[in-house]
């Protein structure tokens, strides 16, 4: 009997078998009062009762398996979770290559590069590939799209969803798939409207949209992806106490990660460059300095490589370190042209 | 806070525009210039930025379904002086073009706010004490438009090259860009601010040849250049449009004395209009001429 291993008195063990509590789970959610009563005891020592019972119950598992701390998993268990968990592609086959099938959901993954290299282009992409459905490989999910820069391009995302839609439909026909039950009668309008977005004008709005963002997600739990851009503009202003803003960046990083974790989605944060200068040179190197580069789990640059746009993974604890050749096309971003033509060839 | 509806208007699936006054510089840029953003014009001087601005001066006061804002503007120049008679001479011609459309009691020159600035602190007040211009303004329209020519020229000369002091510059330009951000955001505002170039010396690799946009490299006037204010700036605007211009030789007359003596060699002035980077823009360029009518641009 389970009773038969707490370390209360013989007495109190009596009045609880007589009373009819013969199991932890018969006294899980009792009051101490109520037990008190029941028992003809004391407050406090029904109280004390009910702390001996919840130990041990943690203890002690039905299946046998000793858990240490509450809520624990093992490794085996986060293995099996994380091959489970489903990767936002990026639509072009080499990026998604190098980030182990796509922007990894549960992750904080930061993308920077100087202007004009498409980080608001890969967002946009993100925001609309997160939408593809189940049914293609995809998450069939919602977007949140917070703006800080006022990058977002309606028409551009319009332009994106309707390649996106395009190529699907392409796909379903080489596949040949059920037309009955996959049939896409999505429009680029429809993509759109899964996209929530907000535009944030100041450091104190950004942080009280991420603040916000829990009870949001909470209401709309098929959001999949959190798209930031970019997560710099607001900070690279002069704040006079720069321990405030170290404080402020890693709150903000905190709040991020346990999104993440605890919706399951991904994390998607746009950052820029700016010189460091360190020992009379100066350096190209992600803003917002080094203690942010902690906040993120992976980290993605992008960057010229003579005519043709790189990405490369900078930090991460699972991928390794590569680069990968990607485009901005009229269609977003795609794999690119010249490589594609290399395989034609062969 | 609730999300923006980004389908509030379904029929209209863009973002508004202003407008330059050519369609063949429209067609280059979508459309015109992007409102709730602000766009770089980056040029040598004498390029024709100031033309150009001047022009869009004009055009945002067109009503809508010709592609103009129906608004009036604001122009904050750092450069003395204003060029008023060049303003003058296009409100005339654009006036005598757009007769069918436009109040013929009006003035346009009636609807362009002027403000001159001399240091980048000026226009920070300046830009502080916009909300209540845009709010209630002097002028029978609202204004939409707010040009700044040029951001430059506040900047220069007042900050060494120290690190310390570039530091505090590009502090400032993120409080200017954000400022000029939420006012644009607030009051669905476009807005145009013009660049100058420097000379680029030194070596192609590293940081000084650091690529930014489409293009690998800028050139006007037979030279090198690069934008001034440095990758700070470039991350402060939503769009970058460069202006170049090169003499191309077109045709050569021997001289009398045979050759070598005497000779002629005609050369004309090229200008084009490249997109360097924007969010909804390909990498497209346009070739341009600037006459007594303004910037017009020419077809392929």
């Amino acid at each position: 009997m389970e009773l038969a291993r707490l370390p209360i008195s013989a007495s109190q063990r009596g009045k609880l078998i007589s009373a009819g509590y013969t199991s932890f789970s018969s006294l899980s959610s009792l009051s101490p009062s109520t037990l008190a009563q029941d028992l003809k005891i004391s407050d406090n020592e029904a109280l004390e009762i009910l702390r001996v019972v919840s130990q041990g119950s943690r203890l002690d598992k039905p299946d046998g398996s000793h858990a240490i701390v509450n809520g624990a998993q093992t490794a085996w268990d986060m293995l099996h979770e994380e091959e489970s968990l489903k990767c936002i592609t990026t639509s072009c086959v080499d990026l998604d290559d190098i980030l182990g099938g796509g922007i990894k959901c549960k992750e904080v993954t930061e993308i920077g590069g100087v202007p004009g290299i498409g980080k608001t282009q890969l967002g946009i992409q993100l925001a609309v590939n997160v939408q593809i459905p189940v049914n293609y490989g995809g998450l069939g999910g919602k977007a949140i799209y917070i703006d800080t820069e006022g990058s977002f391009m309606l028409e551009r995302a319009l332009q994106i969803a309707e390649a996106c839609i395009e190529d699907m439909s392409g796909n379903s026909d080489f596949l040949q798939k059920d037309f009955q039950s996959c049939q896409v009668k999505a429009q680029p309008k429809d993509f759109l409207q899964n996209i929530f977005y907000f535009r944030v004008c100041s450091y104190t709005e950004q942080i009280a949209m991420i603040n916000y963002l829990d009870k949001f997600i909470s209401e709309h739990k098929d959001v999949n992806v959190v798209i930031i851009d970019s997560v710099t503009f607001h900070f690279r202003q002069d704040f006079d106490d720069l321990a405030l803003r170290t404080r402020l960046l890693s709150g903000m990083a905190l709040k991020l990660m346990k999104l993440a974790k605890k919706f399951s989605l991904a994390v998607v944060l746009l950052n820029q460059v700016t010189t460091k200068h360190t020992e009379g040179s100066f350096q190209l190197t992600l803003a917002l300095g080094d203690s942010w580069s902690h906040s993120c789990t992976n980290r993605v640059i992008l960057y010229w490589n003579g005519d043709e746009r790189y990405a490369y993974i900078d930090k991460s604890p699972s991928l390794r370190s590569a680069s990968a050749p990607y485009s901005v096309t009229g269609k977003g971003i795609r794999t690119a042209t010249s490589k594609c033509k290399r395989i034609k060839i062969m | 806070m609730i999300p923006q509806n980004l389908l509030q208007n379904p029929l209209a699936l863009t973002t508004q525009k202003c407008t330059l006054g050519c369609p063949i510089l429209d067609r280059c840029l979508a459309g015109g210039v992007p409102c709730n953003s602000i766009t770089e014009l980056v040029a040598e001087s004498g390029s024709g930025k100031t033309q150009l601005c001047l022009q869009l001066l004009l055009s945002a006061q067109l009503p809508s379904s010709l592609g103009g804002l129906a608004a009036s503007s604001l122009y904050i120049h750092s450069e003395f002086p204003f060029p008023s008679r060049r303003l003058h001479q296009l409100s005339q011609s654009f006036r005598s073009s757009y007769s069918h459309v436009l109040d013929s009691e009006c003035n346009p020159l009636d609807f362009v706010l002027v403000r001159g600035v001399q240091s980048a602190d000026q226009l920070f007040d300046v830009l502080l004490k916009m909300d209540s211009v845009l709010l209630r303004p002097p002028t029978r329209l609202p204004v939409r438009l707010i040009v700044i020519d040029s951001i430059a020229a506040l900047f220069r000369g007042e900050f060494e090259n120290t690190p310390f002091d570039l530091k505090r510059r590009s502090s400032l330009f993120f409080k200017i860009s954000g400022k000029l951000k939420t006012l644009a955001e607030r009051f669905g505002l476009a807005v145009v601010v013009t660049n100058q170039v420097v000379d680029f010396v030194g070596q192609a690799e590293g940081l000084n040849g650091l690529r930014i946009g489409n293009l690998g490299s800028l050139w006007s006037s037979g030279r090198r250049v690069c934008a001034a204010l440095g990758l700070a700036w470039a991350n402060c605007v939503n769009s970058r449009l460069f202006l170049s211009r090169n003499e191309e030789i077109v045709g050569e007359v021997t001289g009398l004395g045979g050759v070598g003596a005497g000779d002629t060699v005609s050369r004309l002035t090229r200008r084009h209009l490249h997109v360097i980077f924007a969010p909804h823009l390909p990498e497209s360029s346009c070739e341009f001429v600037i006459s007594r009518e303004g910037v017009l641009g020419v077809e392929r």
